[in-house]
Order: C-alpha cells, then sequence, then structure tokens
C-alpha cells in the first residue's frame, strides 16, 4: 500500500518537474516563463521529499524532509518576485500575447516612484520636491519597441 | 504572535517538568498550552480570539491546497496544449494588508497559486502589482485573489 | 520499485536536458538566471530519488544545500541586475 504511494509520488513529483521543463522552453517571456518553472519545480519537489519520507518512516529523515518542503515553500515565492521585478525593471519586453499592463502606467519617470493611484495631492507635491530615488525602469517608448 | 510564543513556553515548561524530551511529549505540552490559553482568553486582552485562529488556518490550509492544484492543472493543460489559450498581463489590485508582515505573506502566497506572479507593492504600499497568466475573466480573478486576502488576513490579524 | 525509479531518473533527465536547451538559448540573463533555479530543483528531486534508490539517508543533507544555494544565487543575480549590469550577455 505505501509502497504504491511512494511509487505514485515519485512519478507525479518527475511529471511535474517535466512540466516544468516544458514549459521554459515553450513559453514565450520571461515572466510567463517563470509562472510555469517556480510552482510546478516546487510542487515537484515537496511531492518527492514526501515520498523520501515515506520510504524511510523515520523521525530525523521525516524531519529533514520537512525542512526542506518549509524552506522551498518559504524562497520560492521570494526568488520568483525578484527575479520578475528585475527582469520587468530592466526593460525586457512582454510577450506579445499579453494583453494589459497597468504598471507602466504608475511609474513615475520624474520622481522614479511607483504610484498607487491612491495618492492625495499633498503626497504627490512631496514626491515632486523629494527627487532622490534610484532609476529602476527605462522610458515607455524603449518598452513599446 | 506573542500569544503562541506564550503557547510554545507552556509546551517546554511541561517538557521539563515531565522530563521526557520526545515530539510526541512536546506536542501534548502543546494541546495542553492551548487548552490553557483558551481558558484564561476572556481575561488577558493580548490573548484575545487565539484559540479560534487555529480552525482557521486548517481551513485556510485546505482552501489553499484545492486552489494550488486546480491553478496548477489549468497552467499545466496550457503548456502541453500547442495553441496557447493564455492572455498574460498585470493588473494593479489595491491592498487591504496595512503592516509589512501582512503584506509579505499575501504577496509570498499570491505568488505561490500558479497562474499568477507578484511582481512589485507601490511606494505607498496601497497596491500590488501582479502578472496574471489568465486575464480573460478579471473580475473573478480579481475577486479570487480578494477572497485570498481576506482570509490570510483573518489568520493573522 | 526498481524499474519505477529508473523511470523517474529517465523522466527527470529528460526535463534536465530540456532547461538546459534554455540555458543555452538565453536570450537575456534572467531569463538563465530562472533556468539555473529550475535546474537545482530539478536536482534536488533527482538526490531525493537518489536517496530512494540507495536506501541511504545522507544524500537529503545534500538536498538541503542545494536549495539553500539555489536560492541565494537568485537573490544575488537579481540584486546584480537591478544595480545595472550587463543585460545582454
Amino acid at each position: 500500500m505505501i509502497d504504491w504511494l511512494i511509487k505514485i509520488l515519485m512519478l507525479a513529483s518527475a511529471a511535474f518537474m517535466l512540466l516544468a521543463a516544458v514549459g521554459i522552453v515553450r513559453l514565450p517571456d520571461l515572466l510567463t516563463r517563470m509562472h510555469a518553472t517556480t510552482k510546478a519545480g516546487a510542487l515537484g519537489v515537496a511531492l518527492m521529499m514526501l515520498a523520501v519520507a515515506l520510504h524511510f518512516a523515520d523521525s530525523v529523515v521525516s524531519a529533514k524532509t520537512l525542512a526542506v518542503i518549509l524552506f522551498i515553500f518559504i524562497t520560492a515565492p521570494i526568488a520568483a518576485h525578484v527575479i520578475g521585478r528585475a527582469g520587468y525593471f530592466t526593460g525586457l519586453p512582454l510577450c506579445e500575447q499579453t494583453i494589459k499592463d497597468e504598471l507602466v502606467d504608475c511609474y513615475d519617470e520624474k520622481s522614479h516612484r511607483l504610484l498607487s493611484g491612491l495618492e492625495t495631492e499633498e503626497e504627490l507635491e512631496a514626491y515632486r520636491q523629494n527627487l532622490d530615488m534610484k532609476p529602476r525602469i527605462r522610458t515607455k517608448a524603449q518598452r513599446l519597441e | 504572535m506573542i500569544a503562541f510564543m506564550w503557547n510554545l513556553l507552556l509546551a517546554l515548561i511541561w517538557v521539563v517538568l515531565t522530563g521526557d524530551l520526545s515530539g510526541i511529549n512536546l506536542f501534548a505540552g502543546l494541546v495542553l498550552g492551548y487548552l490553557v490559553l483558551g481558558l484564561m482568553q476572556r481575561q488577558v486582552p493580548i490573548l484575545r480570539g487565539y484559540t479560534s485562529r487555529l480552525p482557521r488556518l486548517i481551513r485556510f490550509f485546505f482552501f489553499f491546497i484545492k486552489e494550488l492544484v486546480m491553478a496548477n492543472l489549468k497552467v499545466a493543460f496550457d503548456i502541453v496544449t500547442p495553441i496557447w489559450h493564455m492572455q498574460p498581463g498585470v493588473i494593479a489590485l489595491p491592498l487591504e494588508a496595512r503592516t509589512e508582515m501582512e503584506i509579505t505573506m499575501v504577496a509570498n502566497l499570491i505568488s505561490l497559486t500558479p497562474g499568477t506572479l507578484s511582481l512589485d507593492v507601490s511606494d505607498d504600499r496601497r497596491v500590488l502589482f501582479i502578472h496574471a497568466m489568465f486575464l480573460d475573466d478579471e473580475e473573478a480573478l480579481r475577486a479570487s485573489l480578494k477572497e485570498m486576502e481576506r482570509r490570510v488576513l483573518e489568520i493573522l490579524r | 520499485m526498481q524499474l519505477v525509479i529508473y523511470l523517474t531518473f529517465a523522466i527527470l533527465s529528460l526535463a534536465m536536458i530540456l532547461v538546459f536547451v534554455r540555458l543555452m538559448i538565453g536570450p537575456t540573463l534572467p531569463d538563465r538566471v530562472v533556468a539555473l533555479e529550475l535546474l537545482a530543483s530539478i536536482m534536488v528531486g533527482m538526490i531525493g530519488a537518489y536517496a530512494i534508490y540507495t536506501n541511504r539517508t545522507g544524500f537529503l543533507d545534500v538536498a538541503i544545500v542545494m536549495a539553500l544555494t539555489a536560492f541565494l544565487a537568485a537573490v544575488g543575480f537579481a540584486r546584480f541586475l537591478e544595480r545595472g549590469g550587463p543585460r545582454h550577455d
């Protein structure tokens, strides 16, 4: 019974990894590729570690596998966020299927602030006074080319 | 968070008093501490509502697993079939989370559900920018993200 | 059991080859970083399968270190990019 569960978990894990690999080759731009890799990869690792824990059925091994699973699920979204943000703000083009981009309009090119569109007039004025932020995006024209 | 620390402290005291340092005994200490805090929470303001969080956490766990599997299948289907069904785009989601901890939790959980990826938060921390893979039904997507945020805040607050 | 383990190894190897294709064709640095991260994830999975195959628990420590370093590398590359490194290598 447990044996079958381990087999199924291993094959499911391998299938998720393969899915992530196919996704990273096929998908058209960085951000959509990351959709495929981070989640499917993390899920694949988690399933494999579950299989390992079931196979050895030992408290020390279980603790170690639990540590790996926790670590993967904490770090995967953070890594995805930092790479996605760096890729976006260094001006990688989005793929042609993209239907809308609400971030470009919210980026103020003078003060280099990311606006929310909900600021009061005083806050906007304060932003215009303090031009201390570093630029983090190339101009809109360059992005759209 | 403080209430959980008290729970852990009570469990450690239980372990020391019984003199049995094993996982099962620590778990028993946690359960006993949870019950004690449940009895005390009416009198102590900082503990208020502590015991009602655990059922919410468990419910959220199953809700999250369901979302994870459903959305993963959707992305998987799109990767495997030759035609693209996806309509990716970046949307701005107004946040109800205020503190840094709340925003971090909400953004990370949104990143973990396939099909959505949190990109950045605006400088005044009122809007989260999310890259979504399926924007064909934007209202439904926004509603489900809001639902997720509400459940996270229910646990944290 | 043996057959399933061999099958797992085969699928994971195929996935590694596909990721390697993306690592080679790029076209930009962030794409390669994403590919490297996925490669590390697949490697952790493979180490898990190998631990089951050889029945030795020692390999799990390797898996933990692998997962740790992959995350650090991703964050490091992202900071490098935001500080303005070369984007088209």
